[in-house]
């Protein structure tokens, strides 16, 4: 099984090689698209477990959640678009793994009227099934409501004012999970999976006004920004992308599409690295590259 | 008249009526030692100081400028090429690509582009190029026709105006990328301007762009896109180049006021972030920190 | 009057927005005016969506007259907005097909239609990173090479396979990377744009709200 697995990634490294070599003759960037493909495609159908390493800040988001007394309130947020589930769904899901693996009641909602309210629906539902959850006593889905920075505020306030009624209808004073929760003061933590700016209102109106601890999973493009705001505190730890997803599930003993999507990741990582030096060296020889002229 | 930027009465009626209004309402406390009921947020002194601050040194040097004191402002790269860039495309007979950004009217990003967007409407009304500006919201729709027609009509050219020229192409993020993407690709324009707010379509627009061989200047506030552009366009404006690019395509000295004004708080937030750090390192900060606690 | 009744309108708005944030919202009525405002910008924002459709409408129907180049495509746009509109817009008690709600048509439409194209044209910059890279990423100078290892490091520490290469160069190399790249240079660009770009945009919005700047009206 071992030589098999050499076998197939040195045929892999010679495909990427020959695809790239195609691609600097004929100048046509779609060998550079078959290669990404290729790359993308094969560790799912020969796959292979990569060991993952915790960095600081998944450590640190995890340390926070597993610090919360078990039965805290905390409201999961799903503010994110179709359009990055592979990045985002995984977060999700490992974050109610371990909030309803601690008996934590869980608040979701979301701003983001496009598939937020459906995909918070189907996601909670699903692990709820798997831990024995009931809806209205161990979780409740609030929905979507138009106007973020009203709703953000509002709730600092009162939760019931911005949401009379929970995503399908039910009034919240009907809900008995709802029954003693006012506002932000009643929820111990606050856990957004965004994939847009709304992570900064999450900051500046939640956190630094009503002090409630913010942890959050942003897409990878997203990351680099948030190293300021949790060096400043006011992030309690981050995940990044995928990888950070992939900490996260190797944390709680659950890998899961995270982990899968990993082997897929590095390949193409390796594959851009190893373009952008084989471009760099045949510029550098050349006349061009030389003369210290611009391509 | 009291509203025009000539007499610039209005700028001081506002500055008067801050610094009146708040502290005399700051006393109209139901209890002065209870500031859970008072009217006035005396937990936000700091930051209307800093708003006043800010707001004294905009106006002192939009004062000067207007008196006419010459104001330096530095080489912005791909503002200079704008009008060459047009140009390319008249001599070409292919049309110029403008999208101003993917946010709301109320972003002050999609405000940006827009104020670009009449400048190099009325270069495209000169030279009589074709102009397409794709929007995703049809406020920004309403603004973006109001601009394109009046720079028509000051060009004398009323007559070559047509409401088409901007356009709703869809609310969805990928649904427009995807159409403006097309447009591209069919149309192959030979200018295509990016300037406002963009998030993860950067790069799929800017890479089409590039393999349909337009010129591409783009110009965004948004750190984390900020790489792709420059990776894929010719020309990229960051952050706060896009906010400047009004006051320096005009050169009314009113705006180069406001840019200077405005550069000068940059250093003033630098001395302060100097002292800070000396401040820290002798361990006697505690009072310097707490003038900046947020609230 | 076209210009200066604009200029007032802008002035009073920021002015009372600006106003009301210093106001407490549950003693006073200012402080309460800022989420009211908000609301009214949602609800006035709701009519304007009229304006996008007749728009799109407009453009496309011109085309499927005109059966110009590619009018199909403009047609499938002119049905796929019908088809997602109507059926969400009857109400539910007349057919559990109707609105918005789980097993709806729209809701069937969003979910095996829009969502997976939204999807793959998100999954297409995959594609369009690594021809990006190999065309940009060029050591034409000293600022390019460093930006070149920098780029490099840390894709190599982002994915397993890179770290446990970095891992065998120097056992501590990623935590450095986290330390020195992320922690340190990057945070510190990262917050001198965002202070940058805080700045222009309140600089911008203050020269908006005093009627400095009116180019976004067109003069």
């Amino acid at each position: 099984m071992t030589i098999l697995l050499v076998f197939a990634y040195i045929l892999l490294i010679l495909i990427g090689a020959f695809l790239l070599y195609m691609a600097f003759k004929t100048d046509d960037r779609r060998y550079i698209y078959a290669a990404v493909a290729f790359y993308v495609i094969f560790p799912v159908i020969v796959t292979l477990k990569l060991p993952i390493t915790t960095s600081p800040e998944v450590k640190q988001l995890y340390d926070a959640v597993e610090a919360l007394p078990d039965s805290s309130t905390v409201m999961l947020t799903f503010d994110y678009y179709p359009s990055t589930l592979a990045e985002t769904e995984p977060m999700s899901h490992a974050a109610l793994h371990h909030l309803f693996r601690k008996d934590c009641k869980v608040i979701t909602m979301t701003t983001i009227p496009l598939g937020g309210p459906s995909i918070a629906e189907r996601v909670t539902r699903k692990l709820a099934e798997e831990y024995n959850k009931v809806y209205g006593i161990d979780f409740v889905n609030l929905g979507y409501k138009a106007n973020y920075v009203a709703v953000l505020k509002g709730m600092g306030t009162s939760i019931e004012t911005i949401y009379p009624t929970d995503n399908s209808g039910t009034r919240l004073s009907e809900i008995p999970m709802m029954e003693n929760i006012e506002n932000y003061s009643d929820i111990d933590f606050i856990f957004v999976v965004a994939d847009n700016s709304i992570v900064d209102y999450w900051i500046s109106i939640v956190n630094a006004q009503y002090n409630n601890p913010v942890g959050t999973g942003v897409t990878a493009v997203m990351a680099p920004r948030y190293f300021a705001y949790i060096s400043s505190g006011q992030m309690t730890g981050m995940l990044g992308g995928m990888k950070g997803a992939a900490e996260y599930e190797t944390l709680l003993n659950k890998p899961a599409a995270a982990n899968m999507g990993m082997t897929s990741q590095s390949l193409v990582h390796l594959f851009i690295i190893f373009s952008v030096i084989a471009g760099n060296i045949i510029f550098l020889t050349s006349k061009k590259g030389r003369d210290g002229k611009r391509t | 008249m009291a509203f025009s930027t000539g007499s610039g009465r209005l700028p001081f009626i506002f500055l008067i009526l801050i610094i009146l209004i708040m502290p005399v309402l700051s006393f109209a406390q139901a209890d002065s030692g209870d500031t859970a009921n008072s009217y006035f947020r005396i937990e936000r002194i700091n930051a209307l100081v800093a708003m006043i601050l800010f707001s004294v040194v905009i106006l002192i040097y939009t004062r000067w400028a207007k008196a006419g004191k010459d104001l330096f402002i530095r080489k912005i790269n791909g503002l200079d090429e704008v009008e060459e860039a047009v140009g390319r495309a008249t001599e070409m007979g292919k049309p110029v690509l403008f999208v101003p950004g993917l946010q709301e009217i109320d972003e002050i990003e999609t405000i940006a582009g827009i104020s670009i967007l009449g400048r190099v409407a009325r270069i495209t009304a000169r030279y009589e190029t074709p102009l397409l500006v794709p929007v995703r919201y049809p406020m920004v729709l309403a603004a973006g026709q109001e601009v394109v027609q009046q720079a028509y009509i000051e060009e004398g050219k009323a007559d070559s105006y047509n409401k088409d020229i901007v356009r709703y192409v869809a609310g969805e993020q990928f649904a427009f990328t995807a159409t403006v993407n097309g447009f591209m690709m069919r149309e192959r324009p030979a200018t295509n301007i990016y300037m406002g707010a963009f998030f993860a379509e950067s790069l799929l627009l800017a890479e089409t762009g590039n393999a349909a061989g337009s010129i591409q200047i783009a110009g965004t506030a948004q750190p984390a896109q900020l790489p792709f552009f420059i990776a894929a366009c010719d020309y990229t404006l960051m952050g706060e180049e896009l906010y400047a690019a009004s006051a320096y395509l005009s050169r009314e000295p009113l705006l180069l006021g406001g840019l200077k004004g405005q550069d000068w708080m940059k250093v003033l937030i630098i001395i302060l972030i100097l002292l800070g750090i000396i401040l820290v390192s002798a361990e006697v900060s505690d009072w310097y920190l707490s003038m900046f606690e947020s609230v | 009057m076209k210009t200066t009744v604009p200029v007032i309108a802008a002035f009073l708005s920021g002015f009372v927005m600006l106003l009301a944030f210093f106001f407490n919202p549950e003693t006073s009525f200012l402080g309460r005016l800022e989420p009211e405002v908000l609301s009214w910008v949602t609800i006035v924002g709701g009519f304007t969506l009229l304006l996008g459709v007749v728009s799109i409408i407009r453009v496309n129907y011109s085309s499927v007259k005109r059966k110009s180049s590619g009018w199909g495509y403009k047609l499938a746009t002119l049905v796929s907005i019908f088809a997602m509109a109507i059926p969400a817009i009857f109400p539910v008690r007349w057919s559990s097909l109707f609105g918005t709600g789980t097993g709806s048509i729209y809701d069937w439409l969003f979910n095996y239609i829009d969502s997976p194209m939204m999807s793959t044209m998100f999954a297409m910059l995959a594609f369009y990173i690594a021809s990006a890279a190999f065309r940009a990423f060029r050591a034409r100078n000293a600022e390019a090479t460093l930006l070149l290892i920098t780029a490099t490091l840390v894709m190599l520490w982002r994915v397993p396979m890179g770290e446990a290469l970095l891992q065998g160069i120097h056992g501590n190399l990623p935590n450095l990377i986290n330390t020195y790249i992320m922690n340190g240079a990057n945070m510190a660009v990262q917050r001198g744009i965002i202070i940058g770009a805080a700045l222009g945009a309140a600089a911008m919005s203050l020269r908006i709200m005093l009627g400095i700047e009116r180019t976004y009206m067109g003069k």
